[in-house]
């Protein structure tokens, strides 16, 4: 074998042995970078599957009669209807009670011919 | 020097280096041919990993394919003693038992094994493993795991059962149906870095088949709407227990299934045996007067007697062989409807006397009663009925009213769907579908006719006697505002240890289907116990009656909506 040719073979196949270190190191390089992706995203996922979890169980049923029961006297009526109202065309011509014009003194002393229900709280 | 010596001296170390090299060439011939099956081994248990890879289990769905059960990931919790200080330890364990809620002797002695992986808590709660990450203590690491969560918590709580923590089957359906859920594990030969870390790269890989999914007859509405019924009545009346069962008459589907006491799913591991028994399914008891629509059918069927024929009720007291009958009110001439209408023992067992043992036992079977419906549920028991040659004298005068038989809760929905479907006994079933991970179905649970237990014509008649039942006689608390319906109460006393009836612990019964022309659901509703009242009328009639009210609105709505979608 000829010196040249000898070296040209020797040459390529240090070439060629290069290339497949180097993508093998590639590879790893690659699997290491992916594997902490994959990390992040099953992190991501297993919140996710959490979340969704939770969401599902307090929009259960059991959870929500629950709380309607627990926390208030609520009771559908056997016998209902629905209405539905529809804004007013016109204002309506409310005409402020004659009380709120008088003073503390006729308030006191006056003799009111009607009865004024007043909001009280419990 | 001269050249003579020189030669030698190169032939010489020629010679060295010869003989070195053979001798390499020798050690390498020897590895390569001798050793090599065992350095390959040692270097492939270094490089790569076997992991067993875990199937997903399959969830369970309500028949609206709402979840019922499903897996969430979780951390779990384990330690390395050999590598905690000594002198650490007391401190970690100090930080830990707050937040794991562990007693303190039991962390010590899991952290004072010389061993170098050891479990401390599996399956943490996401709060509890971001208390322990933030800990950041060395010696301790996590395993994700896949806990079996159940989002409804109580709901069908002994119908759909539970897993343990290595996600096989305890209880209800997650045992029943676990060669379904629980899929085939797989494996993979994963390579490993210098540092023995798993890389996501393999070298063989067999995946893993995840579990099937379930989809149940059970809606999760229909299902709350029974249990809150059910609760309700549940703690009026103080009762030791109670069932519930909401049932397709026409197809033997389970529409719901519930009992008291219950359990939360969740936390199955702090429940008792009492509360994990599906009773409806599990218990035996005398049914008492609802137990009179068998006698009631079997004479119709075998004409002996019609709704109009009279028998008198002897004012309230009946002497059959040496044991004497009461009717819980007194009664004088009644018509064979009147006398189911009225719940009267004497009446009954009067027209039973008509038609005699043989045919009643063939009756009680026919409606199946003595024998397991094979639902698709584990625990359910037989019930007792003891064949005519074993029955006394006084038999006749028990078995048609109920007594001297045990049956289930789920005898009785079956028994009061024949009435409700035209006389047709269905096999009752709570699996409708099981479908894989992707929604194809794998197996279809269709309805099956056991027999046909009485006629067309038959099944109407009792079912009007039946209407007549909520509309003027004993179930009168059963009506249902705006909707016809029909059943019997039953009042059953107890047998005490020593063999004789109770006169303070009675299992109070109603069974019922509605509407009454064409019932969409067939009911049973049971009492175990129920103080200070325990008539089957007072106690478990008006839970019939809101728990009919609701699901029919429910289910006629419901049709409403997909006829809606069919349109759009």
């Amino acid at each position: 074998m000829k010196l040249s040719k000898f070296l040209s073979l020797a040459a390529f196949i240090t070439v060629f042995s290069l290339l497949y270190v180097y993508q093998q190191t590639e590879i790893f390089r690659l699997a290491y970078i992916g594997q902490k992706k994959l990390a992040f995203l099953d992190v991501l996922l297993d919140k996710n599957s959490v979340l969704r979890y939770n969401i599902e169980k307090n929009a259960s049923l059991a959870c929500l009669g629950d709380k309607i029961s627990g926390y208030a006297d609520f009771q559908m009526p056997d016998n209902y209807q629905l209405v539905s109202l529809l804004p007013a065309k016109k204002k309506a011509n409310l005409k402020k009670p004659a009380s709120s014009n008088t003073g503390l003194l006729s308030r006191v002393f006056g003799i009111k011919r009607q009865a004024e229900a007043r909001t009280i709280s419990p | 020097m001269h050249i003579g010596n020189y030669r030698r001296r190169t032939e010489a170390v020629f010679l060295v280096f010869l003989f070195f090299l053979i001798l390499c060439i020798a050690r390498l011939f020897y590895i390569q041919f001798f050793r090599s099956r065992y350095l390959a081994g040692i270097a492939k248990k270094q490089q790569n990993l076997f992991v067993e890879l875990e199937p997903v289990r399959g969830a369970i769905y309500d028949s609206n394919l709402k979840q019922q059960a499903v897996n969430i990931p979780v951390d779990s919790l384990y330690a390395v003693p050999n590598e905690i200080p000594q002198k650490d330890k007391e401190k970690i364990i100090a930080q830990l038992c707050p937040i794991l809620n562990l007693e303190r002797s039991f962390l010590a002695q899991r952290l004072g094994r010389d061993k170098s992986f050891i479990w401390l808590v599996r399956k943490l709660s996401y709060e509890q493993s971001q208390a322990v990450r933030r800990l950041n203590i060395k010696g301790l690491g996590f395993l994700k795991e896949s806990k079996r969560s159940y989002p409804n918590s109580y709901l069908a709580a002994q119908v759909i059962g539970f897993a343990g923590l290595d996600n096989i089957g305890l209880e209800g359906l997650e045992i029943y149906d676990d060669k379904y859920l629980r899929g085939e594990a797989g494996w993979g030969i994963f390579l490993r870095d210098a540092r023995q870390k798993r890389l996501d790269l393999w070298a063989k890989m067999v995946l893993p088949k995840d579990g099937y999914d379930l989809v149940l007859t059970i809606d999760e509405t229909i299902q709350y709407i029974a249990e809150r019924e059910l609760d309700k009545a549940f703690e009026k009346y103080h009762a030791k227990g109670a069932s519930i069962i909401v049932m397709d008459p026409h197809s033997g589907a389970i529409l719901a299934m519930a009992n008291r006491p219950t359990f939360d799913l969740n936390s199955y591991t702090k429940a008792d045996k009492d509360r994990i028994r599906n009773r409806a399914i599990c218990d035996l008891f005398e049914p008492g007067s609802v137990f009179k629509i068998v006698t009631a059918s079997a004479v119709i069927e075998e004409k002996k007697v019609n709704e109009t024929d009279r028998f008198f009720c002897e004012n309230g007291s009946y002497r059959v062989a040496n044991h004497i009958l009461h009717d819980h009110t007194s009664h004088g001439w009644l018509s064979f409807r009147e006398v189911i209408e009225q719940s009267s023992n004497i009446g009954t067992v009067k027209a039973a006397q008509i038609l005699g043992p043989q045919l009643l036992y063939k009756y009680v079977k026919l409606f199946g009663f003595g024998s397991k419906t094979d639902i698709d549920l584990p625990g359910e028991i037989a019930g007792m009925i003891k064949p005519p040659s074993l029955w006394s004298k006084t038999s006749i005068g028990a078995v048609p009213m109920g007594q001297e038989v045990g049956v289930t809760a789920l005898q009785l929905a079956s028994a009061i769907s024949v009435i409700a479907n035209g006389g047709q006994l269905m096999k009752p079933y709570v699996v409708q579908e099981v479908r894989d991970k992707y929604g194809e179905t794998i197996k279809k649970i269709s309805p099956v006719v056991i027999r046909r237990a009485i006629s067309e014509d038959t099944a109407n008649r009792v079912k009007s006697i039946l209407g007549g039942v909520v509309e003027n006689g004993t179930g009168k608390m059963g009506k249902i505002p705006g909707i016809s319906a029909g059943g019997k109460t039953g009042t059953a006393q107890k047998l005490e240890p020593n063999g004789a009836y109770s006169h303070n612990k009675f299992v109070g019964s109603f069974i019922g289907f509605a509407p009454l022309e064409n019932p969409m659901v067939a009911i049973v509703v049971t009492l175990d116990e129920p103080r200070p009242y325990y008539f089957g009328g007072v106690v478990a009639a008006p839970v019939f009656k809101n728990v009919a009210g609701d699901v029919i609105k429910y289910l006629k709505s419901h049709q409403l909506a997909e006829g809606e979608m069919v349109i759009e």
